[in-house]
C-alpha cells in the first residue's frame, strides 16, 4: 500500500501542478490539497453509505414490502447544511487565493510581453531590444509581470509548475504575475485550442538567477552575429534573396519581418518549432526542405531550394547564437 | 387553450432570442472601437413615424379580436385588413430605411454598428413578415367563413404573436434609435 | 374506477392510409408519440456508433506519443464531430426520446398535445444531424471544437465549409428540440388525467417539465450566436472577427449562456429516470419528493447564473470570477440533495439489483466523482491550473457518460420490456454492465492524472514526457473495452427484439401508469385511467384491489 502511494507520489512530482515552483503555484497547490481532502471525504461518505446500503438492504426472498418512509427532516437539514458550510468555506478561501495570485496589473510596465501566434510564442522585453521566441527567460525571486495578447486566434499560457493559465486574446491585453522560486527549466503548452498545430505550441520557461538573467538579456539585446564562414555568408545572401526576411527578423540585417519567429539568436534556443524538436542542423535542414512535411499547417511556405542552398542556409542560421 | 399556451411558450423563447441580439448590440456599444457617427445616419423621425404605424396595428388587431368575440365577422375582416395594411407599410418603411442607409454606405460589413443594426432590425422585420403571412392566412380563412362562430382560439393566439412583435419593436426602437442619443 | 374520456390519437398523417405491416412507411408517416420516441432512440444509437467510432480513432491516435496515423487536420475534425455528435445527436435525442415516449403514458394521455409538430421536430432534428455529417463530403467537417470559439471559427482561420454546416445543422436540430420542448410542456400541463395534480406528477415527468423550460430558455442564445456566425461567414458581418471590430468574448458569453444550461438539459431527465428506477427497485417511494423536485428547479435556475465558469481564464477580474465561482459552488448543493435523497430512497428498502438498478447504483459513484471534479473548477484558482486539460475531458465524461448515459442506460433496461414487448435476459444485461463500467473507468479515471501532469486537451499528439505514454495507452485500452461493450449492447438489443421472450405488462411490479398498458402499448394507450391519488398511481391501484394479480417476475432474486 505504502509502496503504491509513494509510487503515485513520484508520478505527481514529475512535471505537474503538485510540484509548484512559484509562489503563485504554491498558493494554488495548497488550496488544491485542501480541496482533495474535502472531495475525498465527500466521495467516501457517498460510497461508504452506498456500500452499507447495498450490503444491508439487498432484497431477500420473501421480503415483505419495506416501510414506506417519505422524508426525514433531520437528514434533509444535514444534507443541505453540511455541503453549504463546506462550500462557503471554500468560497472564502477561493477569493483569498485569487487576490494573492492575480491582483490587477495597474499601470506597471510589464517585464515581458508575450504574443501568441499560430503556432509559436513571441516574447519581447520592454526597455531592452531583446526579442525571442518559444523559450522565455525569467529571473527568480522577483515578482515579474507578464503581459499577453494574440495576433490571430485565442491562445493560452500554461506552465503547470508556475501556476495559473491565462488566455491570450486578439485585441485584448491580459496579464499574469509570477514569482519563481527556483532556477530551472519549466515546460508548458498552449492550452486553448488554436487550430491545426495547437499540439505543437509548447513553451519553455528558463528561470535564472538575477545576474544570469541580466547577462542573458544584455546578450539577447545585441544584433545578430556577423557570419564568418563562407558557407554561412552564402546562406545570408540566400536568406535575403528568398524573401525569408518578409516574415522573420534578424536584427542587424535587412530582415525585419514580423509574422514569423525572430531568428536573431535562433541557435541559442534549445528547441525549435515551439517544442517540437531539438535545435539541430538535421532538424533545421528537414524544416527548410519542406515545412509542411515537418509541421503540417505551419504558416511558412515551402521554398524549392538546391541541396547546397539549404546547407548554406543551415550554416547561416545555426550560427545565429 | 393549448394553442394559447403554446404561443406563450413560443414567444417566451423568441423573447430570449431577441434579448441575445440586443445583448450583442449593447455589448458593441461599450467595446472600444464603437463609433457613434454611424448611429447619426439613422433617421429617427421617419422611422419613428413608421413605428407609430406598427404600434397602431396592435390597436387594430385588438379591435379585430373584439369584433370576433362579438361575432361581427365583417368587422373582423375589416380590422384584419387594416392590421395587414399597417404591417405592410411598416415593412415598406424599413425597406426604405435600408435603402437609404445602403446608399450612405452603411452595410452589414461596414463596422460592428452596421453588423448588429442590420441583424437586429432584420430579424425583427422577418418576424413582422411571418406575422403578415399568418394574418393573411387568417383573413383568407375568415373570408372562407371559418370564423363565423366565435369559439375558435386561433385569432386570439395569432394576436399574442402580433402584439409580441410590436413589443419587441418598442424595445428595439428604444435601444437602437433612442438610447444611444441619450446615453452616448 | 372513474371513467374518463381520453382523446384518441391519430395514427398517421392525414391522407396516409395505413394497413398492418407497412413496415418502414408506417414509421415514417407516424405521428404516434411512442413510435417517434423509439425513432429518437434509434437515432441516438446510430449516432452513438458514429461518435464512438470517432472516439476510437482519437484514442488510437493518442495511444503512443508522436503518432502520425491521423493528420492534425483530420484529428481536429474528428474530435469536433465527436463532441458535437455526442451532445446534439446522441444525448439530446436520447433524452427527448424517453421524454416523448413516456410523458404521455405517465400522465394518462394518449398522445402529445401536438402530434404532428412532434413528428416534424423529430424529422428536422434528424435532417440537422445528416446535414452536419454531409460536411465530410462537402469539403471538410467543422474543426474548431464543439464550442467553436471565435475567431478560430471565422473564414480566415477555418476556410472549409464545415463550420457553415455546423451552424445550419445545429440550427435545425435546435429548432426541433425547442419545438419538442414546447410540445412537452403543453402536454404535461394540459393533458394530464384531471385527477392528477402537479403534486402527483411522477418524478420523471417533473424533470421533463423543468427540462423543457430549460430548453426554451437556453437554445435561443445558441441560435442567435449561430445566426450571427453565419452572417459573419457568409456576409462578412463583424460579430466575432477581431480585425473588423468584433469580439471574441461575445461568442463565449452567448455560447456558454446556452452551453452550461445545455449540460444540465442532458442530465435532468436522467435524474428523473433514476428516480423512477430507485423507487421501483427499492420498493419505496422517493425520499423527499418535494426536495427532489425543488432541487431540480434550483438546478435549472442556477444553470443560467454560472456560464462564466467556462471563462475563468479569460481575465475577467476578481469580482466577476468571484460571483460565478459562488454560483457554481452553490449548484453542488441541490445536486447533493438529489444524491443523498436517492441514498435515502434505498435506505431501508428491499433492493433488487436488476441491470437497470446496477446502472443506477453505479451512477451514484461515477456522478459524484464527476460532480466533485466540476466543483474543483468552480474554485477559480484550481480552474486556472486545470482548464482545457485532460482533467476537463475526464470531468465531462464522468458527468456525461457516468451521469447522463448511465441514467439513460438504466432507463433503457427498465423500459425495454414496455417499449419492445420483449425481455433482455438479465445475465446478458449484467455482462454489458460490467464491461461498460470497467471500460469506462479505465478510459477516463486516468485522464484526471494526465491533466494534472500538464497534458492539454485537443492535441493530436504529445511529446514522450514521463508517464504520458502508459497513461494514454491505458485510456485507449479502456476505450476499446467500452467500444466492445457498446457493440455487445447493440447485439443483445437486436437479439431480444428478434427472438426474446415476451414481456409481461408489468414485469417489475412498478408504480407508474405506463405499466398499466400492454407491452408494447396499443396505439391508443388508455381507454380509461383510474383516479390518481399520489405520484405512484399504479401502486395505489394494486393496494386498493387486494385481488390484483401480480404477474411473475421474469427475474428471480438470488
Ligand atoms: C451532464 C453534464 C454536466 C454536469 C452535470 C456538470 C456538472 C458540473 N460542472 Fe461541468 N462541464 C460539463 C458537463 C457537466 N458538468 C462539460 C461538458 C464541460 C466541458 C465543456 C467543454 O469545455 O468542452 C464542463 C466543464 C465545467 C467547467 C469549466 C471547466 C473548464 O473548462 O475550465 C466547470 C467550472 O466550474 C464546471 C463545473 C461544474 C459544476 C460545479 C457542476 C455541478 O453541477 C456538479 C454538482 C455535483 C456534485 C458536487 C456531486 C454530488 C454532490 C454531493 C455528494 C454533495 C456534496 C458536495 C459538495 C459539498 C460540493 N464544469
Ligand atoms: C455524451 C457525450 C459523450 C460521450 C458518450 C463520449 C464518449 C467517449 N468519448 Fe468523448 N467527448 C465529448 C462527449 C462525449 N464523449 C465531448 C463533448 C468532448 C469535447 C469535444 C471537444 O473538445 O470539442 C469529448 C472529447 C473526447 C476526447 C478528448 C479529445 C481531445 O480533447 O483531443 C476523448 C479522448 O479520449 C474522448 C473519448 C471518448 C471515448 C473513448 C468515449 C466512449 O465512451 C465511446 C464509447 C462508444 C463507442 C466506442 C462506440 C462503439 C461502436 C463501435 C466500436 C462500432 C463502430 C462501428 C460502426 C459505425 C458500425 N472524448
Ligand atoms: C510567410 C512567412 C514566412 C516565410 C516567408 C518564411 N518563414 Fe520561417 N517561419 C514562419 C513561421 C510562421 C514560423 C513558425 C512556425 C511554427 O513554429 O509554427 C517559421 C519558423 C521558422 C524557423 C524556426 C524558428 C523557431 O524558432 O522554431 C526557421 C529557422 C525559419 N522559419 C527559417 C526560415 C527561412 C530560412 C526562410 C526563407 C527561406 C523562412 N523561414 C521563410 C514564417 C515564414
Ligand atoms: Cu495556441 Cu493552442
Ligand atoms: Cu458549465
Amino acid at each position: 500500500m505504502i509502496l503504491v502511494l509513494t509510487h503515485i507520489n513520484t508520478i505527481f512530482l514529475s512535471l505537474s501542478i503538485f510540484q509548484p515552483a512559484s509562489s503563485q503555484a504554491d498558493h494554488i497547490a495548497t488550496l488544491t490539497n485542501y480541496f482533495i481532502v474535502a472531495a475525498a471525504f465527500i466521495l467516501l461518505v457517498v460510497t461508504g453509505l452506498l456500500i452499507y446500503v447495498i450490503l444491508r438492504f439487498k432484497a431477500k426472498p420473501g421480503d415483505a414490502e419495506p416501510r414506506q418512509v417519505r422524508r426525514n427532516k433531520k437528514v434533509e437539514a444535514v444534507m443541505i447544511g453540511v455541503p453549504f458550510l463546506m462550500v462557503a468555506g471554500f468560497f472564502i478561501y477561493t477569493i483569498n487565493v485569487m487576490q494573492e495570485v492575480h491582483p490587477p496589473a495597474g499601470n506597471q510596465v510589464p517585464d515581458v510581453i508575450v504574443t501568441g501566434h499560430q503556432w509559436w510564442w513571441e516574447a519581447s522585453y520592454p526597455g531592452t531590444g531583446a526579442v525571442t521566441a518559444n523559450e522565455i527567460h525569467l529571473p527568480v525571486h522577483k515578482k515579474v509581470l507578464l503581459q499577453f495578447s494574440s495576433s490571430d486566434v485565442i491562445h493560452d499560457w500554461w506552465v503547470p509548475e508556475l501556476g495559473p493559465k491565462m488566455d491570450m486574446m486578439p485585441g485584448r491585453k491580459t496579464h499574469l504575475w509570477l514569482t519563481i522560486n527556483e532556477p530551472g527549466v519549466y515546460e508548458g503548452a498552449c492550452s486553448e485550442f488554436c487550430g491545426e498545430q495547437h499540439a505543437w505550441m509548447r513553451i519553455r520557461v528558463v528561470a535564472q538567477r538575477q545576474d544570469e538573467y541580466e547577462r542573458w538579456l544584455q546578450q539577447k539585446s545585441q544584433p545578430a552575429q556577423e557570419p564568418q564562414h563562407p558557407l554561412a555568408l552564402k546562406g545570408e545572401a540566400i536568406f535575403n534573396l528568398a524573401t525569408c526576411g518578409n516574415c522573420h527578423t534578424i536584427r542587424g540585417t535587412a530582415a525585419q519581418g514580423q509574422s514569423g519567429p525572430d531568428l536573431t539568436h535562433f541557435a541559442s534556443r534549445t528547441e525549435m518549432l515551439a517544442g517540437m524538436m531539438p535545435t539541430t542542423e538535421d532538424n533545421l535542414r528537414d524544416w527548410l526542405t519542406d515545412p509542411q512535411q515537418v509541421k503540417p499547417g505551419a504558416h511558412m511556405p515551402r521554398f524549392i531550394f538546391e541541396q547546397d542552398s539549404i546547407n548554406a542556409l543551415v550554416a547561416y542560421i545555426s550560427g545565429l547564437k | 387553450m393549448e394553442n394559447r399556451l403554446m404561443m406563450f411558450l413560443v414567444i417566451g423563447t423568441e423573447a430570449i432570442f431577441f434579448l441575445s441580439l440586443i445583448f450583442a448590440f449593447v455589448y458593441f456599444a461599450f467595446e472600444p472601437g464603437y463609433d457613434n457617427h454611424t448611429w447619426q445616419l439613422l433617421n429617427i423621425k421617419s422611422t419613428g413615424i413608421f413605428s407609430v404605424l406598427l404600434f397602431a396595428s396592435s390597436f387594430t388587431f385588438w379591435r379585430a379580436e373584439k369584433s370576433y368575440k362579438k361575432g361581427e365577422v365583417k368587422r373582423l375582416k375589416r380590422w384584419l385588413f387594416a392590421t395587414i395594411g399597417l404591417g405592410t407599410v411598416f415593412l415598406f418603411g424599413q425597406g426604405r430605411e435600408y435603402w437609404s442607409l445602403l446608399h450612405e454606405d452603411l452595410t452589414i460589413s461596414k463596422n460592428n454598428f452596421g453588423t448588429s443594426f442590420y441583424t437586429l432590425t432584420g430579424f425583427h422585420g422577418l418576424h413582422v413578415f411571418i406575422g403578415l403571412v399568418i394574418l393573411a392566412i387568417v383573413l383568407k380563412l375568415a373570408a372562407a367563413g371559418d370564423f363565423d362562430e366565435p369559439d375558435s382560439s386561433v385569432i386570439n393566439t395569432v394576436g399574442i404573436y402580433w402584439h409580441f412583435v410590436d413589443v419587441v419593436w418598442l424595445v428595439v426602437f428604444t435601444v437602437v434609435y433612442v438610447l444611444p442619443g441619450v446615453l452616448l | 374506477m372513474g371513467k374518463l374520456h381520453i382523446p384518441e390519437p391519430e395514427e398517421a398523417l392525414p391522407g396516409v392510409e395505413l394497413e398492418d405491416n407497412q413496415g418502414l412507411l408506417q414509421w415514417i408517416s407516424s405521428v404516434d408519440h411512442k413510435q417517434i420516441g423509439i425513432m429518437y432512440l434509434w437515432m441516438a444509437l446510430f449516432f452513438m456508433l458514429l461518435g464512438g467510432l470517432g472516439a476510437l480513432l482519437m484514442r488510437v491516435q493518442l495511444a503512443v506519443p508522436r503518432n502520425d496515423l491521423l493528420s492534425p487536420e483530420i484529428y481536429n475534425q474528428v474530435f469536433t464531430m465527436h463532441g458535437t455528435t455526442m451532445i446534439f445527436l446522441v444525448a439530446t435525442p436520447a433524452i427527448l426520446g424517453f421524454s416523448v415516449y413516456l410523458s404521455p403514458l405517465m400522465i394518462g394521455a394518449n398522445d402529445m398535445a401536438f402530434p404532428r409538430l412532434n413528428a416534424f421536430s423529430f424529422w428536422i432534428a434528424l435532417c440537422g444531424g445528416f446535414l452536419l455529417y454531409f460536411s465530410f463530403l462537402a469539403g471538410g467537417a467543422p474543426d474548431a471544437g464543439w464550442f467553436n470559439y471565435a475567431p478560430l471559427n471565422q473564414r480566415p482561420y477555418s476556410p472549409s465549409p464545415g463550420i457553415d454546416y455546423y451552424c445550419i445543422g445545429l440550427l435545425l436540430a435546435g429548432s426541433g428540440t425547442v419545438a419538442t420542448a414546447v410540445n412537452l410542456i403543453v402536454t404535461v400541463l394540459k393533458l394530464r388525467v384531471p385527477s392528477m395534480s402537479l403534486r402527483e406528477l411522477p418524478v420523471f415527468v417533473w424533470m421533463v417539465l423543468i427540462n423543457s423550460f430549460l430548453i426554451l430558455a437556453a437554445f435561443p442564445s445558441l441560435n442567435a450566436a449561430l445566426a450571427m456566425l453565419l452572417l459573419d461567414r457568409q456576409l462578412q458581418a463583424h460579430f466575432f472577427d477581431i480585425a473588423g471590430g468584433g469580439s471574441s468574448l461575445l461568442w463565449q458569453h452567448l455560447f456558454w449562456l446556452f452551453g452550461h444550461p445545455e449540460v444540465y438539459i442532458l442530465i435532468l431527465p436522467a435524474f428523473g429516470i433514476l428516480s423512477e428506477v430507485f423507487q421501483v427497485f427499492s420498493r419505496k417511494p422517493i425520499f423527499g419528493y418535494a426536495f427532489i423536485v425543488g432541487s431540480g428547479m434550483a438546478i435549472a435556475l442556477l444553470a443560467f447564473g454560472v456560464w462564466i465558469h467556462h471563462m475563468f481564464a479569460t481575465g475577467l477580474g476578481i469580482t466577476v470570477n468571484g460571483f460565478f465561482s459562488a454560483s457554481s459552488l452553490l449548484i453542488g448543493i441541490p445536486t447533493g440533495v438529489k444524491i443523498f435523497s436517492w441514498l435515502g430512497t434505498m435506505w431501508g428498502g428491499s433492493l433488487r439489483f436488476t441491470t437497470a438498478m446496477l446502472f443506477a447504483t453505479a451512477f451514484l459513484v461515477e456522478f459524484t466523482i464527476g460532480g466533485l471534479s466540476g466543483v474543483s473548477f468552480a474554485i477559480v484558482p484550481i480552474d486556472w491550473q486545470l482548464t482545457d486539460t485532460y482533467y476537463v475531458v475526464a470531468h465531462l465524461h464522468y458527468v456525461f457518460v457516468g451521469g447522463s448515459l448511465f441514467g439513460l442506460l438504466a432507463g433503457l433496461f427498465y423500459w425495454f420490456p414496455k417499449m419492445s414487448g420483449k425481455i433482455i435476459p438479465e445475465k446478458q444485461g449484467k455482462w454489458f454492465f460490467w464491461l461498460f463500467v470497467i471500460g469506462f473507468n479505465m478510459t477516463f479515471l486516468i485522464q484526471h492524472a494526465l491533466g494534472v501532469l500538464g497534458m492539454p486537451r485537443r492535441v493530436y499528439t504529445y511529446p514522450d514526457l514521463p508517464n504520458y505514454t502508459w497513461m494514454n495507452m491505458l485510456s485507449t485500452a479502456g476505450a476499446f473495452i467500452m467500444g466492445f461493450s457498446v457493440l455487445y449492447l447493440g447485439f443483445i438489443i437486436y437479439k431480444s427484439i428478434k427472438s426474446g421472450k415476451k414481456a409481461p405488462d408489468d414485469p417489475w411490479n412498478a408504480y407508474t401508469l405506463e405499466w398499466l398498458t400492454t407491452s408494447p402499448p396499443q396505439l391508443q394507450n388508455f381507454k380509461e385511467v383510474p383516479p390518481v391519488k399520489s405520484f405512484r398511481p399504479l401502486r395505489d391501484l394494486k393496494q386498493d384491489n387486494p385481488n390484483w394479480q401480480l404477474q411473475d417476475d421474469p427475474w428471480k432474486i438470488d
